[in-house]
C-alpha cells in the first residue's frame, strides 16, 4: 500500500513537470500543425541560461525563471520569424520541411552548448535541491513540489490568457481552423510567430524547474522532446487542459509501469500508449475536454 | 541521351570513377573507410528517399530497418556462430518483413502524424533490442572479428549494393509503379479518386525501401564487426541523419542522396579533422554544428537540395548554362 | 560538380600526405582512447590529466631510449563505433605502434578487436569486462598468447567485488541484498559477478534489476527497497546516476545496513559533489586508494592534486592511466625497436611496480595477458574518501552500523 502511494505521489509530481513541457508543445503543434523536434533543446537552452545564472551570478533557478523566460520568448521569435515562418508559404515537394527545419535548429542549439559548455554535466546544488517534505511515511521532493505548483500556477494563467484576452482567442481560433480566423479577420502570420515564442517559453520556464532536480549536459534535450509530443498527442493538438492530463497520465503510467513491470521499459512505456493513442483513438483527450 | 545498360553515359563514368576511388589516393585505408561510410549512406539515402521523396511518407524512423537488417546478420553469429555474411540475404528480408507489419500500423497515419508514428516505432525497438538480452545480448552488442582487414572487398560490396539501390529506384521511377508513387505523393485523395490502390502501392515502396535499409544494416554489420542498440536504432544518427542525407542532395531525385552522402560525411569529416590535420584542434568541435548550419541554410534557402536545386546553384554562381538534372 | 569533387578530392590527398609525412626520429608517439567527451568525460578527462602527468616525468627524466613520448588523444566520446574509428585512425593514419587507454566496457571491448585485427598491442587500463582479456570472444584459443596483442593492467570486473567479499564475511549481520546496475556491458557483468559473490557469502539476492542511464526518477527502482527490506543495496552506476540514487534514497528514507557502490562512478569526486551529503557513509569497491602501501601512490595523489585541481582529487581511474604509462615506457625500453611486433614481446615480459601495484601479464581461467590484483573497499566518511578493507592496510575504522537518519539530517 505504502509503495502503491508512494509511488501514486511520485508519478503525478514527475506528471507536473511533463504537462509543463508538453503545453508549449501542444500550443506549437496546434498553431503551427507542425511538430517541433527542437522542444527538447529550446529546454536544454533554458536549463544553460538558468545553470549560469546561478554559477556565475547566484541568482536562484525559481528566480532565474523570470529571466529565462523573456531571453528564450526573444530567440524563438525569431527563430520563429526568421527560420520558421518564411517556409510557409513556400512550395517544397515536402510539407514537412519546417519539422526538417526544427531538426536543423535542435542540432545547431545543441552543437552551440557543447562547444561553449563542452559536453561535461553540469548541476546545481542549493540548499533546497536535497530537500524533501513528508506526509506520514511518503516523500515529497522539495524542488518537485514546488515544480509541479509553479506548473500549475503557470497553467492557468495561460488558461486565463487563451480564454480570456483577444489575443489568446485569436491562437485559440488560429489553433482551430488558420482560413476561418484569416477571415475573422486575425493576423495569423503574427499569431503563428507568437505562438512559437510563447510555447518555448513555457519550455523555458520547465528548463528553469528541472535544473534542481536532474542535471545537465547538451544532449540532454531530445529525452523530452519525445515526452512531449507523447503528450501533445495523448491530450489533443492544441489543447491546454489535454496536455495537463496527458502530462499526468503519462508520469502516472511511467512511475506506474517501472513499479510494477519493468524499470527498463520506462521510457518505452510512454511510446506504446502514444504509437496506440496516436492510430487508435485520433484526437487523444481533446475528445472529452473539447477545450 | 543515349543508354547503355539502364544508365546513361554520364553515370557510367561516375559508376567507373567510383570502381578507381580506392586506388588513387595513396590507398590510404582512412579514406578508403570515409568512401565506405559514402556508400552506406548512399544506401540509407536512397532508401529513405523512395519512400519520402518519391512517395511523400516521410519516414522518421528508418532506423528500424537499418536496425533489424543488422541484427538479422548478428542474431544467428550470436547464437549459433552462423557467418553474418548470409545477412545479405537476411538483413534485406528481415527489413521487409518488419515494413509490412509496421506499415499496417503507421500507414493508417497522414504527414506529420506518420513521422511521428514512425518515430515512435523506431526508438520502441531501440528500447526493446536493449532489453531483450536473451536475444539480442542486450546492450553488450554483438562482436565479430571481421573477415578481411583490408578495405577493398567492403568497398565494392558496398558500391555494389549503391549502384543496385541507384539503379533499383531510377527503374522504378521510369515504370508504372514510380508514376502511382508519385500521385500518392502529390495528392492521395486523387489517386484514389483516380482508382489508385493507395495503401498496396505505399506497402510496395515501403517494402523497396526497407529492403535496402536493412541490407546497409547488414552490410554494417559485416564491415564494422559490431552492433549495439544504441547505434544502429539510434534516433539523430541514423533516423535523422538519413533524411538530413536526403535533404542536403535533393528530395526526390536519383542522384540527391548520393550527393547529400558525400557532402555530409565529408564535412564532417574536414571538420572533425580539424582539416585533416592542418587546422588547430578547436576546429573539429564545429562538426555537427557546421552541418547543422548547412541544413538550416538548405532548408531555407536551396529546398530542393543540391541537386533539385542545381540550377539556381547555377545561376548564382554565374553560369549561364542551364541542364536539367540526369 | 564534378571538377568541384575533383579539386577537393586533390587537396584533401595533398593534406593526407603531409599529414603522413611528418616522421621524425625525436619523439616516439603512442595512441591513447579515451572518452574525453560525452557522459563519461569526466574519467577522461582525470585519466588524460594522469597521462599527462607521467609523461612530462618521463620526458623529464630523459624519456624513451632517448626519444620524447608522446601521446595522441582520441575521443572515443563513450560509443563504441566511434571507439572503434577511432582506434583504426590511431592504426592507419597516426601509424602508432601502440595503444593504451580504454575506459568504458562496451569501447574498449568494441576497439580491442580493432587492434586484435591489426596486431598492435592494446593496453588496456580501465574497461573491465571480463571477455577482454578472454582469447575466446577474438576467435582465439588460449594456447594463442603469441597472436594475442590485448594486455590489461586492471582486475576484470568479475573481480572487482573480491575485497568487498572479504569486508562482507566479517559482518555476520548482511544477510540479504538488492542488486541495481545500469543496463550497459559492465552493468550486467559486474551484477552477474556480485551475485555470485553473494552467494559465495551466503547472502540471498532479492532481486536484480536494471536502469537506462540518464533516468530522471529512480524511485520506483528504490521503492523495492523500501519494500524488501534488503540488508544491502549494491549499485553498478556512472557519476550522475550514482548521485541520484542515492539523493533520491534519502528522500525515500531507505534504511538498509549498507548502500555499496561497484566503484565506477561512486569513488568519483564529482559524485560527493553532486549526491552532497547523500553520500556520506556509502561504500564502495576500490581497485586503489592513495593511502596502499605501494611506492609512489601517495607521491602521485599528491602532484596531481599540486598540478591540477586541489578539488578533485584522483581516485582509481587515474592511477590507472598514470601506470599504464608507465607501462608503455618499460615496454618500449625493453622491446628490440619500435615496432608493434617487438613491444608486444616486450609486453609478454613485463614484471615491474607501479603507484597502481605490481603489474605482471599472467594467463589464468579463460584469460590470458591479464594483471591479477587485489581489490580494496572505501567508504566516504566526512567527506573524503577513506580505506577501509583489508583491516591490516586500513588506517581508518570501518563506520557500522550507519544510522542514516542522523548521517542525512
Amino acid at each position: 500500500m505504502e509503495t502503491f502511494v508512494q509511488t501514486l505521489v511520485s508519478g503525478i509530481l514527475i506528471g507536473g513537470l511533463y504537462a509543463i513541457i508538453g503545453i508549449g508543445m501542444t500550443l506549437i503543434m496546434g498553431v503551427l500543425n507542425i511538430i517541433n523536434l527542437a522542444h527538447g533543446q529550446i529546454l536544454m537552452l533554458s536549463m544553460y541560461i538558468t545553470w549560469v545564472l546561478w554559477t556565475y551570478f547566484g541568482i536562484d533557478p525559481y528566480i532565474a525563471i523570470f529571466i529565462t523566460i523573456p531571453i528564450v520568448f526573444f530567440i524563438a521569435e525569431g527563430i520563429s520569424k526568421f527560420l520558421l515562418h518564411p517556409l510557409m508559404g513556400k512550395d517544397s515537394i515536402l510539407p514537412e520541411n519546417q519539422v526538417l527545419m526544427t531538426v536543423g535548429i535542435g542540432m545547431v542549439l545543441v552543437e552551440l552548448a557543447r562547444v561553449i559548455f563542452s559536453s561535461d554535466y553540469k548541476s546545481v546544488q542549493t540548499s533546497y535541491t536535497n530537500k524533501s517534505w513528508y506526509l506520514g511515511t511518503i516523500s515529497f521532493n522539495t524542488p518537485l513540489t514546488i515544480a509541479f505548483i509553479i506548473s500549475i500556477i503557470m497553467t492557468v494563467g495561460l488558461f486565463l490568457f487563451l480564454t480570456k484576452t483577444d489575443t489568446g482567442r485569436s491562437v485559440r481560433a488560429t489553433a482551430q481552423d488558420k482560413s476561418a480566423a484569416a477571415l475573422m479577420g486575425i493576423s495569423t502570420g503574427k499569431i503563428t510567430v507568437l505562438t512559437y515564442g510563447l510555447g518555448s517559453a513555457l519550455d523555458a520556464a520547465a528548463g528553469s524547474l528541472l535544473l534542481p532536480i536532474y542535471y545537465l549536459y547538451p544532449d540532454v534535450g531530445p529525452l523530452f522532446t519525445v515526452k512531449a509530443f507523447v503528450i501533445t498527442i495523448l491530450g489533443g493538438l492544441g489543447s491546454t487542459v489535454g496536455a495537463i492530463f496527458g502530462g499526468l497520465i503519462l508520469g502516472l503510467a511511467e512511475t506506474f509501469g517501472a513499479t510494477y513491470i519493468s524499470m527498463g521499459y520506462r521510457d518505452a512505456i510512454g511510446l506504446i500508449i502514444f504509437l496506440l493513442v496516436l492510430v487508435f483513438f485520433p484526437g487523444g483527450l481533446k475528445r472529452f475536454t473539447k477545450v | 541521351m543515349k543508354k547503355y545498360l539502364l544508365l546513361e553515359k554520364r553515370e557510367w563514368i561516375i559508376l567507373g570513377g567510383a570502381a578507381l576511388a580506392p586506388w588513387i589516393f595513396g590507398f590510404s585505408p582512412y579514406f578508403q573507410g570515409l568512401l565506405i561510410l559514402v556508400l552506406m549512406w548512399v544506401v540509407l539515402g536512397n532508401s529513405w528517399n523512395l519512400l519520402a521523396g518519391y512517395t511523400g511518407q516521410v519516414s522518421f524512423g528508418h532506423a528500424a530497418f537499418f536496425g533489424i537488417g543488422a541484427y538479422a546478420a548478428a542474431i544467428p553469429y550470436h547464437h549459433f556462430k552462423i557467418s553474418p555474411w548470409w545477412g545479405l540475404l537476411t538483413g534485406g528480408l528481415a527489413a521487409v518483413i518488419l515494413g509490412y507489419f509496421l506499415g499496417k500500423l503507421v500507414f493508417r497515419l497522414r504527414g506529420p502524424y506518420f513521422a511521428l508514428g514512425t518515430l515512435a516505432s523506431g526508438e520502441i525497438l531501440r528500447l526493446l533490442f536493449g532489453e531483450e538480452e536473451w536475444l539480442t545480448n542486450g546492450h553488450n552488442g554483438i562482436l565479430y572479428m571481421t573477415t578481411f582487414i583490408s578495405k577493398i572487398p567492403y568497398y565494392y560490396l558496398i558500391l555494389f549494393i549503391a549502384m543496385g539501390s541507384l539503379v533499383a529506384v531510377k527503374v522504378i521511377m521510369k515504370s508504372k509503379l514510380g508514376f502511382y508513387f508519385l500521385s500518392i505523393r502529390e495528392d492521395q485523395e486523387a489517386a484514389e479518386a483516380l482508382g489508385i490502390d493507395t495503401t498496396k502501392y505505399k506497402n510496395i515502396a515501403l517494402a523497396i525501401s526497407s529492403f535496402f535499409a536493412g541490407l546497409a544494416g547488414a552490410f554494417y554489420m559485416i564491415y564494422m564487426g559490431f552492433v549495439d542498440p544504441e547505434v544502429v536504432f539510434a534516433l539523430h544518427n541514423i533516423s535523422i541523419l538519413t533524411i538530413l542525407v536526403g535533404i542536403i542532395g535533393g528530395v526526390g531525385t536519383i542522384w540527391g542522396p548520393a550527393v547529400g552522402a558525400l557532402i555530409m560525411v565529408f564535412i564532417q569529416e574536414l571538420f572533425r579533422s580539424s582539416f585533416f590535420g592542418v587546422g588547430p584542434q578547436w576546429v573539429s568541435q564545429l562538426h555537427s554544428l557546421v552541418f547543422g548550419a548547412l541544413v538550416v541554410v538548405m532548408i531555407l534557402y536551396l529546398a530542393g537540395g543540391v541537386v533539385g536545386d542545381w540550377d539556381i546553384i547555377r545561376k548564382k554562381f554565374g553560369k549561364k548554362r542551364v541542364e536539367g538534372q540526369g | 560538380m564534378k571538377r568541384i569533387i575533383a579539386i577537393s578530392f586533390a587537396l584533401f590527398m595533398l593534406l593526407n600526405l603531409i599529414g603522413c609525412a611528418k616522421d621524425d626520429n625525436s619523439s616516439i608517439k603512442i595512441g591513447v582512447l579515451l572518452p574525453l567527451t560525452g557522459a563519461m568525460a569526466k574519467f577522461g578527462e582525470m585519466e588524460k590529466n594522469s597521462f599527462e602527468l607521467a609523461r612530462i616525468e618521463i620526458n623529464a627524466a630523459g624519456g624513451v631510449k632517448g626519444r620524447d613520448l608522446v601521446f595522441v588523444y582520441e575521443d572515443d566520446t563513450g560509443k563504441p563505433d566511434v571507439g572503434r574509428m577511432g582506434m583504426e585512425k590511431l592504426i592507419t593514419v597516426d601509424k602508432v605502434p601502440m595503444i593504451t587507454g580504454g575506459y568504458s566496457s562496451s569501447v574498449t571491448f568494441a576497439a580491442a578487436q580493432v587492434a586484435q585485427k591489426y596486431r598492435v598491442p592494446f593496453l588496456v587500463n580501465t574497461g573491465s569486462v571480463d571477455k577482454i582479456t578472454e582469447p575466446e570472444s577474438f576467435d582465439l584459443k588460449i594456447s594463442d598468447a603469441d597472436k594475442f596483442y590485448i594486455y590489461r593492467l586492471n582486475p576484470p570486473v568479475s573481480e572487482y567485488a573480491s575485497g568487498l567479499e572479504g569486508f562482507l564475511k566479517n559482518l555476520a549481520s548482511v544477510e540479504t541484498a538488492i542488486i541495481f546496475h545500469e543496463n550497459t556491458t559492465f552493468g550486467t557483468n559486474g551484477a552477474k559477478a556480485f551475485a555470485i559473490s553473494c552467494e559465495r557469502l551466503g547472502i540471498e539476492v532479492f532481486e536484480i534489476d536494471s536502469y537506462t542511464e540518464g533516468t530522471v526518477d529512480f524511485k520506483p527502482l528504490l521503492l523495492k527497497v523500501k519494500e524488501q527490506k534488503p540488508d544491502l543495496v549494491y549499485m553498478i552506476s556512472y557519476v550522475m546516476d550514482a548521485a541520484l540514487l542515492m539523493k533520491q534514497s534519502k528522500e525515500l528514507r531507505l534504511s538498509p545496513k549498507l548502500f555499496v557502490g561497484a566503484g565506477a562512478g561512486y569513488t568519483m569526486p564529482a559524485y560527493r559533489e553532486n549526491a552532497g551529503i547523500a553520500s556520506e557513509k556509502t561504500i564502495s569497491a576500490t581497485l586503489w586508494h592513495q593511502s596502499l602501501p605501494v611506492p609512489g601512490a601517495t607521491d602521485y595523489y599528491n602532484a596531481y592534486i599540486a598540478k591540477y585541481d586541489d578539488k578533485s582529487p584522483p581516485d582509481y581511474h587515474g592511477v590507472e592511466a598514470y601506470a599504464a604509462a608507465y607501462v608503455v615506457k618499460d615496454a618500449i625500453e625493453r622491446a628490440q625497436d619500435f615496432k608493434s611486433a617487438s613491444i608486444k614481446t616486450a609486453l609478454d615480459g613485463t614484471d615491474m611496480m607501479t603507484a597502481f601495484g605490481p603489474v605482471k601479464f599472467i594467463a589464468y581461467d579463460a584469460k590470458i595477458n591479464q594483471n591479477k590484483m587485489e581489490t580494496y573497499v572505501v567508504q566516504w566518511i566526512n567527506g573524503n574518501l577513506e580505506l577501509i578493507w583489508p583491516k591490516h592496510l586500513a588506517k581508518v575504522e570501518a563506520v557500522y552500523p550507519i544510522d542514516w537518519n542522523a548521517e542525512w539530517k
